[in-house]
């Protein structure tokens, strides 16, 4: 190892426990009153009993229109890359994880085991993925989360069934990504119309589940956050469909 | 419990950057993931446990793996 590299090292283990050491060191106790404040009020204020749900969808739902655009943006320039790279590398030989005789001429990544492992998971994790989506209020999880899950979850079946579904076509799942950030943004802005502000509930009085909004709302980004995550590593394992 | 899983996180991620091949690498890096979800359930914040476990263990691993098939998967001999 070179001296320049050892010296590389040593500075940024040095920066790191400069910035840790303190932290840890310290008796400096917590902040308490925003805490205090959001375990007193947040579930009269916003009907979530998952304060963290309360918090990003409920009183920092501005912050959340930011992660998603931020997300948007970040999947349009990876597949930006990915639409160019298939382009040039159409028809070039890429190493294959599977062994020879398991080759499938539809996708290289695919083998017996993934197979068969992949196609009989996908389906009871894309059910987790939209049970921890659609119970965001009351218990762990939100959105984000179960978004990520229904991602993973279609990328397991798309890599384990043979069989061309909707719900691995990059085409519906692009569809329903717009269609999903369509209706983020009709959301945020229809509560302007009921006397409650941007990003205010709307629908407050409809229904005796005062949570209600925030259903929706982790409905909507859960959707957004799964087929777009979920095209993207489609794409990038080279099972576009459209174009 | 908690020291005897922060120190499998530390031999992973060393393994994980002196390894000269990419994919054990990624394979670590996975464990990594999984073993931080089990200290965030144990911290009582499940739901930092659930995006740590399907971001870490899942999604990053995949991108990472097709990644790795479209360059290079072991680590030049030299120095």
């Amino acid at each position: 190892m070179k001296t320049g590299e050892r010296i590389q090292i040593a500075l940024t283990v040095l920066l790191c426990a400069s910035l840790v050491v303190p932290i840890m060191l310290s008796n400096h106790s917590w902040p308490t009153q925003a805490r205090d404040y959001l375990l007193e009020h947040a579930r009269s204020d916003t009907g979530a009993t998952n304060t963290v749900s309360a918090i990003y969808l409920g009183y920092r739902a501005m912050d959340t229109l930011g992660e998603t655009l931020v997300l948007l943006v970040s999947v349009t320039g990876t597949m930006a890359i990915l639409v160019k790279l298939g382009k040039e590398q159409s028809d070039e030989e890429s190493i294959s994880f599977s062994l020879a005789p398991e080759k499938r001429p539809t996708n290289r990544l695919r083998t017996h085991l993934v197979e068969t492992v992949a196609s009989k998971l996908g389906p009871i994790v894309l059910l987790f993925g939209f049970y921890v989506m659609l119970y965001g209020h009351i218990s762990p999880g939100g959105g984000f989360q179960g978004g990520v899950i229904v991602a993973s979850a279609i990328i397991f079946l798309a890599l384990g069934t043979d069989v061309k579904s909707k719900l691995t076509n990059t085409l519906v799942l692009s569809r329903i990504e717009s269609l999903s950030f369509l209706f983020l943004i009709l959301a945020s802005i229809s509560g302007v119309f009921f006397e409650s502000g941007f990003f205010g509930n709307p629908i407050k009085s409809v229904s005796s589940l005062s949570a209600n909004f925030i259903i929706l709302l982790n409905i909507i980004i859960g959707l957004k956050v799964g087929t777009s995550i979920a095209v993207m590593c489609i794409a990038m394992m080279g099972g576009s469909h459209d174009h | 419990m908690n020291i005897l899983a922060l120190s499998l996180i530390l031999a992973l991620g060393i393994y994980a950057l002196f390894s000269k091949d990419l994919l054990h690498s990624v394979i670590a890096l996975s464990a990594i993931s999984m073993l931080s979800a089990l200290l965030f359930t144990m911290f009582r914040a499940p739901d930092v446990a659930i995006t740590e476990a399907a971001v870490g263990a899942g999604v990053s691993t995949v991108i990472f793996v097709w990644a790795i098939r479209h360059t290079q998967r072991r680590d030049k001999e030299e120095s």
